[in-house]
């Protein structure tokens, strides 16, 4: 890393880490605080939008939400499924709530924040959440409810990433064993979410040709 | 390059070949003079079997509606298509034909329901109900036997209509319908052509505007 870093690290010296590690672990250490960052606020903003969007469904039943385009591409029919609250409220409020510790934690990262240890194994437990909950809602998306929501799937999108990353980055953090399993994945690591994406596109693909079909 | 970055790509890559190679392969069989996609010639969207909406011997014009009983857009066209025959029906001919989406689990089963009624010269009263009811059967588990109660309520000879349901004769013709508006580049549910041109749908005046030239025309 450039001296800047260097310089960084001595500014937090008091923040308890151990000595000689990198202010940011894991594969990326550049890439992760600006991954934590913007795609977090990605998410925060579709997470605030489907909210804004329900409540103004909420006062108007004829509404039709902006992201309503077509019977495929429909967020109106999607949010007014009862998967659309699996906890009994709008299912974006849990979006606002943890897509906005994700880009504090990025921001703080580029501010130069060192986090210990418990840190970035909550951030990692919220995110494997986060991404059991956002296949649960793929699932359902395509072969229950029948139509996608473009909002929706920019969470889906995110998501993945950033689960992927932090876990990666806590592994390093812990050192040991599990940093060895995160540099043996290290030199591959864009490979696992790039076949995460294409299965779930593939999936998309195949569940909605017909549409896709005739758009061309 | 980095070995991460080459597998990736070569991941992609693979994936969009594929994806292209099921295009390629599965593409609809367009009559050349179909091809541009923008419409069907009359005859192409107007068989002599197809269901109508009303009876307008001396129709000058024709309108036919490509549309999926579960589709909610659909759901929400039927009133105003109702309104519609009202209005032009002594002039224009309303052509309805199939279109279910394979997203739609019960569509299938609908459309074939309508096919039935029609074939009892009942196709109007089993299209009313079935958009009627749309949200009370589009999940359901068991669309058929609540499309047969319908079939009863309207008075429908059940033998026949059962003999219709399963003769693969009428899943056939839900298929040709389909297919004459793939061939007509129909992209979605609901789509409207006024004599053979496609209207764009954003409000119930674009179908009237079309209506309107296509009478006086």
């Amino acid at each position: 890393m450039s001296t800047p870093a260097a310089a960084r690290t001595e500014e937090f010296a008091r923040v308890p880490a151990a000595g000689g590690e990198p202010a940011v672990p894991g594969p990326l250490p550049r890439f992760l605080p600006w991954l934590l960052a913007v795609g977090g606020a990605l998410g925060l903003i579709a997470a605030f939008t489907l909210t804004v969007e329900r409540i103004e469904l909420l006062l108007d039943p004829g509404y039709t939400p902006s992201c309503s385009i077509n019977p495929v591409l429909s967020c109106g029919s999607v949010m007014q499924t009862p998967q659309a609250a699996f906890f009994g409220f709008p299912n974006p409020l849990l979006g606002i709530g943890a897509f906005a510790v994700v880009v504090t934690t990025g921001a703080a990262l580029l501010a130069g924040a060192r986090f210990p240890r418990w840190w970035w194994a909550g951030l990692t437990a919220g995110a494997a959440l986060g991404v059991v909950f956002v296949h649960y809602l793929i699932v359902q998306s395509l072969y229950s409810i029948g139509a996608l929501c473009p909002y929706c799937m920019v969470v889906w999108a995110v998501t993945i990433p950033i689960f992927w990353y932090t876990l990666l980055a806590t592994l390093d953090r812990f050192g040991g064993g599990a940093r060895a399993v995160a540099a043996r994945v290290s030199g591959y690591h864009a490979v696992p979410v790039v076949l995460w994406f294409l299965l779930v596109a593939g999936l998309a693909l195949q569940r909605f040709w017909t549409y896709w079909s005739s758009l061309l | 390059m980095t070995r991460n970055v080459t597998i990736s790509l070569a991941a992609v890559g693979a994936f969009a070949l594929i994806v292209a190679a099921i295009l390629f392969a599965t593409r609809p069989d367009t009559p050349s003079g179909a091809a541009a996609g923008a419409g069907g010639t009359t005859d192409t969207l107007v068989t002599a079997d197809a269901a109508r909406l009303n009876d307008a011997p001396n129709a000058s014009a024709t309108l036919v509606e490509f549309a999926d009983f579960q589709c909610p857009a659909c759901g929400r066209v039927h009133p105003i298509m109702n309104q519609l025959v009202q209005q032009y029906g002594d002039r224009v001919q309303f052509v309805f034909r199939n279109f279910p989406l394979p997203m739609h689990r019960n569509a299938e089963a609908a459309a074939i329901a309508g096919e039935a009624a029609r074939a009892q010269g009942k196709f109007v009263p089993m299209y009313d109900r079935l958009f009627e009811t749309q949200a009370d059967w589009s999940e359901s588990a068991d669309a058929a036997t609540v499309f047969r109660g319908y079939a009863q309520e309207l008075g429908l000879d059940l033998a026949a209509y059962d003999a219709a349901v399963a003769d693969p004769a009428t899943a056939a013709k839900i298929e040709a319908d389909t297919a004459a508006g793939q061939a007509a580049g129909v992209s979605g549910t609901p789509t409207i052509f006024v004599d053979g041109e496609k209207v764009e749908l954003r409000s119930v005046q674009d179908i009237t505007d079309a209506l309107d030239a296509a009478v006086t025309r």
